[in-house]
């Protein structure tokens, strides 16, 4: 772990806010915490959390919402705080850009080891460059440029890409996705991995309806390809 | 043996009985157009019939009256000219005078010795015995004027062809005359009349066989369609009507459909209205559970931390409150899937899954490992939703090790393109009584487990993620003793439109042939990693 991790809870019910905050708290996190939309975006502008907890159902402008704003600007790691009776909400909250969800009421152990799994993903690993076509991942600086322009990866999606390409030409099933990428102990939903490489598509490829470098195996996963 | 055959006589006597149901019980079509057929025979036969005896009657009367009466003249004519002993030649002669004179007949005539004919195929031999007798005897009762002869007579048949013979005494010692009249060409005329009142009857038959169909199609359509109306309505289609037409009988039919239509329709609207207003209660009920239970659980960690260094006296209290907190939140979780299966709303996030990475990380992730037997080879790959049959698999291995006790076995094996997955555990068995129960809701096999672990809806939600892949769960006792719980699944159950798997926009990939082996490979890595 490096050092304490600032996080910021958006909740507007004021129990579980407490609650989380207590719990997130004692187990080593530094927690602001907000009670709408609008303030959880006032306080990310002001502290620069390191992540931020997201629940989904907020009065006035909603979680998704709010994803969709901060991921206009910044890259930094989301988790959203959803019931799961909803299950459309799953979608509609990776689509607007979060890393990882957790299903109310959550356990603070598995919200922390999440929360622990994602900012790791942000962490560098080797030192050397890898160049597919015009992309270049530099594993020092943990950057991605396309063709000499610095992409605007999450931590998720920079994790998603280093994994592939740790493995060029292999398939990769989603279910191996979930354990490397995001640290599931046990066979996760693997919406999270599709949503994820549609989002990397977007950034990454030339034609994301077409990818060229992240190919789809039918029936087994995600590949890595270099250009011919 | 004996039963059997005391049975078979038993039933032997009542074939009409049989006819009788058979005739009730077949269709009322082919009824209607037997009676219209029976009556329509019965008709016409009797009117053919008495047309026909009339007709005959009428024209052999009339033949035969003009052919006595033209005898009798001819007769008295040519009699009165012979002498008192004529010789053969003459009486000869007069036969011939005879047959010549009048109608077409032929002449016998026998005095003395002499037997003469005006034909050379016709004899007085051929003259029935019958009426040689009656011509014979003085005639008692026959009342004749004094200068005329009674005539006798009697219908014949001569190599086929039916004759007329007349035959009389000329009195008292004159010669005995017979007339042969063939009735060939009025036979014939009987024989057409005949012909042409079978066609009439025949033609009779079918008129009334095809108005038959033609009733019995108006009186059937009816029944028909009340008939097809009664079976939409029982296959649940409950705003079936019936247009009101027709026959009084038939519309009233029709009335009373559409009101029992409309009775049973209200009836199920307001019961699913009532039932669905209780599920809505469910689920507004534990999703409003669920907001304080996450603030609850949200500091049961603290409160379980913090517990050791409590007073001895609130220490039990507190950890009273943690784990019944946690049972809360399991039964509100599992109130709430069960809410979902109820609605409709439960959605497979399907994946490829390798089974016994499935069933290895569910064992482990519970810390299973060491209570239970897998036998499930690698690289049985299903199309599945791994959290939901994560949830099934926790749920039978679970309650084995609970209710069973070790060994607990989970053996996987692919038949038939379903994947199976059987748990049996060394316990008891279920009782017979309680088997057919385990699926229920809120079921609790032994009484004294009341306080178990469980909320009561782990097996029945089991059922329902099996039964949303196309699957089942089935519970039965092993031979051997111990319950054995199996699970069958499809290996790739029907695709969802819209899902991200079913509808990837990327080219696929060329090369199959790398990427499953690695991949399997890797998954082990990560597995035990």
């Amino acid at each position: 772990m490096a050092g304490v991790s600032h996080l910021l809870l958006i909740e507007d019910d004021d129990a579980i806010r407490t609650g989380l905050e207590l719990a997130l708290t004692r187990q080593g996190h530094q927690v602001s915490a907000a009670a709408s939309g609008e303030d959880g975006l006032k306080l990310f502008k002001e502290k620069r959390p390191d992540l931020i907890v997201l629940d989904v159902m907020l009065p006035g402008i909603d979680g998704f919402e709010v994803c969709r704003r901060i991921r206009r600007t910044d890259q930094l790691p989301i988790i959203l705080l959803t019931a799961r009776s909803d299950d459309i909400d799953v979608v509609v909250g990776l689509e607007s850009g979060a890393d990882d969800y957790v299903v109310k009421p959550v356990q603070p152990r598995v919200l922390d080891a999440r929360i622990r799994a994602v900012l790791r993903r942000g962490e560098r690993e080797s030192a050397d460059s890898l160049t597919y076509g015009d992309v270049v991942i530099d594993r020092n600086a943990m950057t991605v440029t396309k063709a000499g322009e610095d992409l605007q990866l999450t931590p998720t999606e920079l994790r998603l890409l280093l994994e592939l390409s740790n493995r060029p030409g292999q398939a990769l099933s989603r279910q191996q996705l979930l354990r490397l990428v995001w640290e599931h102990d046990y066979l996760g939903d693997s919406r999270l991995v599709d949503a994820c490489v549609q989002r990397l598509r977007a950034k990454v490829e030339d034609i994301p309806s077409a990818p060229t470098l992240i190919r789809t195996v039918r029936g087994v996963g995600y590949r890595l390809d270099p250009p011919q | 043996m004996t039963d059997r055959t005391k049975a078979s006589e038993a039933s032997s006597p009542a074939p009409a009985m049989r006819l009788v149901r058979r005739l009730q019980t077949t269709s009322l079509r082919i009824r209607l157009i037997a009676v219209f057929a029976l009556v329509a025979l019965a008709a016409a036969v009797s009117v053919s019939g008495i047309a026909y005896w009339l007709n005959r009657d009428a024209v052999l009367k009339r033949t035969q009256d003009s052919a006595l009466s033209d005898f009798r003249s001819s007769l008295d004519r040519t009699i009165t000219a012979l002498p008192l002993q004529p010789t053969c030649t003459e009486l000869q002669r007069a036969a011939l005078v005879m047959a010549h004179s009048g109608l077409q007949y032929s002449v016998v005539l026998v005095q003395g010795g002499c037997s003469v004919s005006s034909d050379p195929g016709i004899s007085a031999s051929v003259v029935p015995a019958t009426l040689v007798a009656s011509v014979g005897e003085p005639c008692a009762h026959c009342v004749t004027e004094p200068d005329q002869y009674h005539l006798f007579w009697q219908r014949i048949t001569l190599d086929g062809v039916p004759y007329l013979v007349g035959g009389t005494q000329v009195q008292p010692t004159g010669p005995t005359a017979y007339m042969f009249t063939s009735l060939d060409d009025e036979r014939k005329d009987l024989d057409s009349l005949a012909w042409s009142l079978g066609i009439a009857t025949l033609l009779a038959l079918v008129g009334s066989a095809l108005i038959a169909q033609v009733a019995a199609s108006t009186v059937l359509r009816p029944v028909a369609r009340l008939g097809e109306a009664a079976r939409q309505l029982g296959a649940g289609r409950l705003d079936t009507r019936l247009e009101i037409r027709g026959a009084a009988e038939l519309a009233d039919l029709s009335q009373t459909f559409n009101q029992t239509a409309e009775a049973l329709q209200a009836q199920v609207e307001e019961l699913s209205a009532r039932e669905h207003a209780s599920r809505r209660f469910v689920a507004d009920m534990s999703h409003e559970l669920r907001t304080p239970l996450t603030a609850m659980t949200a500091v049961t960690d603290i409160l379980e931390d913090e517990a050791d260094a409590l007073d001895p006296m609130i220490a039990p209290a507190v950890r009273l409150v943690v784990s019944e907190t946690r049972r809360l939140t399991e039964l509100v979780e599992n109130l709430m899937e069960v809410t979902r299966f109820d609605a409709g709303t439960a959605k497979l996030v399907l994946d490829e899954v390798d089974v016994s990475d499935l069933i290895t990380s569910c064992i482990d992730t519970r810390a299973w490992l060491d209570a239970v037997e897998l036998d499930a080879p690698r690289g049985i790959v299903a199309r599945v939703d791994p959290r939901r049959v994560d949830v099934v698999l926790a749920n039978l291995i679970g309650n084995a090790l609970k209710h069973g006790g070790s060994p607990v076995r989970v053996q996987v094996r692919v038949e038939d393109d379903e994947l199976v997955v059987q748990v049996t555990d060394g316990g008891p068995g279920i009782p017979e009584d309680v088997l057919p129960h385990v699926f229920d809701r809120f079921f609790k096999a032994d009484a004294a487990r009341r306080r178990s672990e469980g909320s009561g809806l782990g097996l029945s939600i089991a059922v329902e993620n099996a039964r949303i892949h196309g699957g089942t769960i089935t519970a039965a006792n092993a031979p051997e003793g111990g319950a054995c719980f199996t699970l069958r699944l499809p290996m790739t159950p029907a695709i969802e439109p819209g899902h991200p798997l079913a509808a990837d926009g990327g080219p696929r990939g060329a090369g199959p042939g790398a990427g499953p082996a690695a991949g399997g490979n890797e998954g082990s890595k990560g597995n035990t990693a």
